[in-house]
């Protein structure tokens, strides 16, 4: 085969395409972006936390030199815009969807690009000022009145869901969601007959994406074709297309959506924001091209953030350590908005993860709350759940004596009793789990651990490890779309309707391509940037990019191969049966007889004498649902050393192993776990979305009070890779992106309690500060866990 | 408005700006240089970092009206006559980027940690000196095995 | 930003005629505190007056028992600079632990001193050291130049020139860095001069000052020993999200130890 000659095919680490513009300043970043004659946007945002919108007084700002236009929720609602079409709950085949357990529908409220009658948050936007320069737009921005009238607000998680809350909307409480799955009969017995029964009550708190490039849009309206065109970067161009078609209420073919290169998502990119649609529409507002960048601070107060989750769990185990059942409540905080609530359900039906778990009985709700609102943050629900069982299983051992990894390996779920339903619904589809646990216990040297322990303790440092298993449920937008051209002058264009945010998709999709048709990767077209071009798809989220990409690209290249057979059997005047295709020829079996893939792309296009439906460019589309989830899945182990006196944690070793099922860049999957890691070990130690609970202010508002992870705050991380094939996904292939993240949070957290055992710690909440470590080692209370608690 | 002239990348560029123009905002703007990028504004982040006089600094603070006369050199400099510095070189063959973002001002800024502290760069060394760049893709791992195989590299040059 | 005009002077006498004919002035050193407030439109000035054209505002110099460094010396040359290390080699690591690397490129010690941040590295070891601030106009103990949050004893249109560090005979600063912004949550400097040991405290208050209790007892004995039941109260100590003045207060007991001892304390 010529893809192993060539070594671009799958399973080859080949360095990335895309890099060659972005080390040498030629990305095309969204504010990268400019037309003649730009104008430029700044939005005027909320300064309390709750407060209904009296008189807006909007004279003298546009009075001030420069400004075009200054719009607000009034002009916005009369020229009909809609609200942003939130979808909270995942519709996936294979999700397990929450319901009321009182029966009414799950509460979604309107959120509309500009605030109408009431801020919800600090940072939201309350008008949009237009002028001929950023500096002349916040002139006008700063001279708008607003008569506000303060109200009391609320953002803690659990405060949020209290009968006597502020409350955020008129028409329904706070609490949106409140559904209740397992089989509370069932595990009201197992707990009753439980020999040990471990409790853990935790807040795994606000964080935010923090994608290095900050959002940036670019809208143009042209009059005469009534159609707008938003340059935007984004996770998906087609879904923010028809989410701003839906605002700004015309056809979605009204709209254009281009994006090229994308600094980063992480989730809290992933859909359509406020200020997206209102640029649009000041563009045709003012007649003029509408530019508009998000500074830092901005970002941090009205960027989509992730995480919060207010847990009390239960843990049944039988004398032996064998699990017997779970139950808790689950509160995520959805903010101000009701925009998605998929990290609570996502998380809440894998709560048990790969271990064997009869019963099950959870409450799960959602909350609004005067914070940002809240969507799916990397692997969104999983690493929250992961935690909370893997503290639950630390915390059982120490309280009963039971060895960690041997409680583990009793109650992982075993191949042979795959596919395993678990006490939520879900089913697991396959996995090697003790087996990969195993591995990472053997290459994070988990049997070398006491003397490394010993080593430190003479030192004056307190070394401590752990290990931690995660399945991660990947399921999204279910349906995607591939158009794949043999062109006659050597390129293949693929058409596809995911966005590379940094994954390398212009890579690893061209090495699938490599495989099937021998084409080197640099003559592969992939095109996903226009949504004049791009027209059905569902972006980059959920573990979905590579595994359904490989998945329609592989039907559509199977036509092509077979469309391919029948024209080349024509031109060797051959039966297509007798046709093979290797090696990007199609040859009579057992001849020297060929044609190359391009000479048949270009004879359909030429010759006449081939029948009509050969006829014409060599292309094939597939458009597919895809109804299985996917189950990636791993183990990692991580260890910390500890200085006592100040508690501070280094991360002194960390080693994976994550089931990719079929790995087609091995080198971007190892970066992408890198990547995982550093967020997920940022969650654990690091950072906070900190808001005042008296007054719902913002207080980690930039890079000098949110604690983003430095290079200096870890190690070389050691990465490996297990493939187990997937058997729903024609390659095999499991999602890889967030395995790196899933189980970070609870291996470092356990790593830290198991450090400082000795000393009599039991928890430490994350952000697990030096400050708290000090206090847990000093027996001094957690303010700050106390307040969690409310 | 003051008129203010630079060497940006071996060429005299010049251009009316505000007293309040910031370096970067010349570069990007004024001079269409959009490979160095804004990411945060703070001074935090990195992102923005350039060589003036040979000094990597941070574009965002810095006022392009003072540093009228300076040779600037920004990501679009680096190559020379198609062929990349040895940093880039180093970044795209450890995979040291992701989004890609971040990614001229960590070249740009460990180029300058190699004229700081020479070719032999220990990993401690490189992690305490990234420290004014920040990136969320890469978990920093193949950065620094980038600046450090770099490092190595530009010994050659 | 707002609109300003910016001036960049040659000499000081020039710069202290525009900062008094200018209706709003401000003084532009590094500009790595100055200009991110501006940016965020925090503050807003008439004109802005550039110091980095005057030269002789520059360099370190030994000068007898003192170093002298000029105002417009960036933190990277205080870092690198053989004289500093011979002298004061506390300074060394002070400077080359301001900001990041690229920030220590542009940033000035001058600049750093009359933002007067309370969390900034500098201010403590003027006051550690007994330093002498010297203005256009005046000289200034350092014992008298910081007065609180980002406030000195410099008057409207006073520009500092210099400060001069007397060479102690031992000393050390050690920073605990706050983990978002790698300022310092808590830093201390100490020293063993000709006149008596001085400790100051940075990050800590809203406001550098010294521990004179701590002082006491390393005047009797300087080492880490003579601390060993030292502890720090954390009454009006700095509390925020990132720690409370309890732990400050445990961290300025710490870090004095450490520092005792990095500055060669006997133990």
């Amino acid at each position: 085969m010529s893809h192993a000659a060539s070594g671009e095919g799958i399973g080859q680490p080949i360095r990335r395409r895309e890099d060659m513009r972005l080390i040498t300043g030629k990305g095309q970043f969204s504010d990268d972006m400019n037309l003649p004659g730009q104008t430029y946007a700044v939005f005027l945002r909320a300064p309390h936390a709750h407060a209904r919108i009296g008189a807006i007084d909007t004279a003298a700002a546009l009075k001030m030199p420069g400004v075009l236009a200054v719009l607000t929720g009034k002009d916005l609602l009369a020229d009909g815009l809609k609200p942003i079409p939130h979808t909270p709950l995942l519709a996936h085949p294979a999700e397990i969807i929450p319901e009321n357990t009182d029966g009414t529908p799950v509460f979604t409220a309107p959120h509309y690009p500009l605030a109408t009658d009431k801020v919800r948050f600090v940072g939201e936007a309350v008008a949009i000022v237009v002028a001929t320069s950023i500096a002349a737009a916040k002139d006008g921005a700063e001279a708008i009145a607003i008569d506000y009238e303060p109200l009391p607000a609320v953002t803690d998680t659990v405060a949020a869901a209290a009968p006597d809350a502020p409350q955020l909307w008129d028409q329904h409480s706070n609490v949106a969601l409140d559904a209740r799955l397992g089989d509370a009969a069932a595990t009201a017995a197992a707990f009753k007959r439980a020999a040990h029964v471990v409790k853990f009550k935790t807040w795994v708190q606000r964080i935010t994406g923090v994608p290095m490039e900050p959002r940036a849009a670019l809208s143009e309206y042209d009059p005469q074709t009534k159609r707008y065109m938003l340059h935007a970067g984004s996770g998906g161009a087609v879904r923010l297309k028809n989410d701003l078609a839906t605002v700004l209420g015309v056809p979605s073919d009204d709209v254009r959506v281009l994006m090229y290169d994308v600094g980063g998502n992480f989730g809290t990119r992933g859909m359509i924001y406020p200020e997206f649609a209102a640029v649009a529409w000041a563009a045709r507002r003012v007649g003029k091209p509408v530019k508009w960048l998000c500074e830092r601070h901005e970002a941090f107060l009205c960027d989509y953030q992730g995480r919060d989750l207010a847990v009390e769990a239960e843990l049944a185990l039988d004398r032996d350590g064998t699990f017997l059942a779970m139950r808790g409540s689950n509160i995520g905080n959805a903010g101000a908005h009701t925009t998605n609530f998929s990290p609570l359900q996502k998380g809440v039906e894998i709560a048990s993860s790969i271990y064997r778990m009869p019963a099950a009985d959870f409450r799960a709700r959602a909350v609004l709350s005067n914070t940002a609102p809240t969507r799916p943050y990397r692997s969104a629900g999983r690493p929250e759940v992961m935690y909370v069982m893997e503290r639950l299983i630390d915390l059982a051992c120490r309280d009963f004596g039971f060895d960690r990894v041997e409680i583990r390996r009793r109650n992982l779920i075993a191949p042979s009793e795959l596919p395993y339903t678990n006490p939520f619904g879900m089913t697991y589809d396959s996995g090697h789990y003790r087996e990969v646990m195993d591995r990472a216990l053997k290459e994070g040297d988990w049997d070398g651990f006491p003397a490394r322990r010993a080593e430190a303790r003479a030192r004056g440092k307190y070394r401590g490890i752990a290990v931690a298993n995660y399945v991660d449920t990947a399921t999204g937008q279910p349906r995607e779309r591939t158009d794949i051209t043999i062109r006659r002058d050597g390129v293949i264009d693929v058409v596809i309707g995911t966005v590379s945010n940094g994954q390398g998709h212009e890579t690893t999709f061209a090495q699938c391509i490599n495989e099937w048709f021998a084409v080197p990767v640099d003559k592969v077209n992939i095109i996903t940037h226009d949504t004049d071009i791009v027209k059905v798809g569902g972006g980059t989220h959920s573990g979905r990019g590579m595994r359904l990409a490989s998945y329609v690209m592989k039907i559509a290249s199977d036509e092509i191969v077979e469309k391919g057979k029948r024209i080349a059997a024509h031109l060797l005047q051959a039966k297509p049966a007798e046709i093979d295709f290797t090696d990007g020829h199609f040859r009579v079996t057992g001849s020297n007889r060929s044609v190359g893939l391009f000479e048949v792309a270009a004879a359909a296009l030429d010759q006449s004498d081939l029948p009509g439906e050969l006829r014409g460019p060599l292309t094939a589309t597939c458009d597919k649902v895809v109804k299985e989830a996917a189950f990636p899945y791993g183990a990692h182990v991580c260890e910390v050393e500890i200085d006592p006196v100040m508690g501070n944690v280094e991360i002194v070793k960390y080693t994976t192993v994550d089931d990719v099922g079929r790995a087609v860049n091995p080198m971007i999957i190892h970066g992408q776990t890198h990547g995982g890691i550093a967020q997920g070990v940022g969650q654990a130690l690091l950072e906070h979305c900190a808001y005042n609970a008296a007054d719902g202010q913002l207080m980690s508002g930039s890079f000098m009070d949110y604690a983003m992870p430095r290079a200096d705050d870890f190690p070389f991380f050691d990465t490996f890779i297990s493939e187990v094939p997937m058997p729903s996904h024609p390659l095999g292939i499991r999602p890889a992106g967030e395995g790196g993240t899933c189980p970070a949070l609870a291996v470092t957290v356990n790593a830290i309690v198991d450090a400082l055992a000795d000393l009599g710690v039991r928890h430490v909440e994350m952000p697990a500060t030096p400050e708290r470590i000090w206090r847990a080692i000093n027996g001094k209370k957690d303010v700050s866990i106390a307040k969690a608690e409310g | 408005m003051p008129v203010v002239t630079m060497t940006v990348n071996g060429e005299a560029r010049s251009a009316e700006v505000e007293g309040r123009t910031l370096l970067v905002e010349f570069l990007r703007n004024h001079l269409g240089l959009t490979g160095t990028h804004v990411g945060c504004d703070t001074t935090q982040c990195g992102c923005c970092t350039v060589h003036v006089n040979g000094v990597a600094i941070k574009s965002c603070t810095a006022l392009a009206v003072a540093l009228d006369g300076a040779a600037v050199t920004t990501i679009e400099g680096l190559a020379q006559n198609g062929k990349l510095h040895p940093m880039q070189e180093a970044f795209r063959e450890h995979h040291a980027l992701q989004c890609g973002f971040c990614t001229p001002g960590m070249i740009m800024s460990a180029i300058d940690m190699v004229r700081r502290n020479g070719h032999a760069l220990d990993e401690r060394t490189v992690r305490k000196q990234l420290e004014g760049n920040i990136c969320r893709c890469t978990g920093y791992h193949n950065i620094v095995t980038a600046v450090q195989a770099g490092a190595a590299a530009m010994k050659g040059q | 930003m707002y609109a300003f005009d910016y001036h960049q002077p040659k000499s000081v006498d020039e710069a202290a005629q525009m900062l008094g004919a200018k209706p709003e002035p401000k003084l532009l050193a590094g500009g790595m505190s100055l200009l991110p407030t501006l940016k965020l439109r925090l503050a807003q000035y008439t004109d802005l007056v550039d110091l980095s054209a005057i030269d002789s505002i520059k360099g370190i110099e030994r000068d007898g028992d003192a170093l002298v460094i000029g105002a417009m010396t960036r933190h990277v040359e205080v870092a690198t600079s053989d004289t500093v290390k011979r002298a004061i080699p506390a300074l060394t690591t002070l400077a080359g632990g301001i900001g990041d690397p690229l920030v220590r490129n542009r940033g000035t010690m001058g600049g750093s001193i009359a933002n007067a941040d309370p969390a900034a590295d500098y201010p403590s070891a003027v006051l550690g050291l007994g330093a002498t601030v010297i203005t256009d106009k005046r000289q200034i103990a350092g014992d008298d130049f910081f007065k609180g949050l980002f406030e000195t004893a410099l008057e409207p249109g006073e520009i500092v020139m210099a400060v001069r560090y007397p060479v102690p005979l031992q000393a050390a600063y050690i920073k605990y860095p706050n983990p978002a912004s790698r300022f310092a949550l808590v830093g201390v400097f100490v020293a063993r001069t000709a006149a008596g040991v001085r400790v100051a405290v940075t990050g800590a208050g809203p406001c550098v000052f010294r521990l004179t209790d701590a002082e006491a007892l390393l005047a009797k004995n300087f080492s880490a020993a003579a601390l060993e039941n030292f502890t720090v109260k954390p009454d009006g100590l700095n509390a925020d999200i990132h720690a409370t003045a309890e732990y400050r207060a445990h961290a300025v007991a710490v870090m004095l130890k450490r520092a005792v001892a990095a500055a060669g304390g006997n133990t």
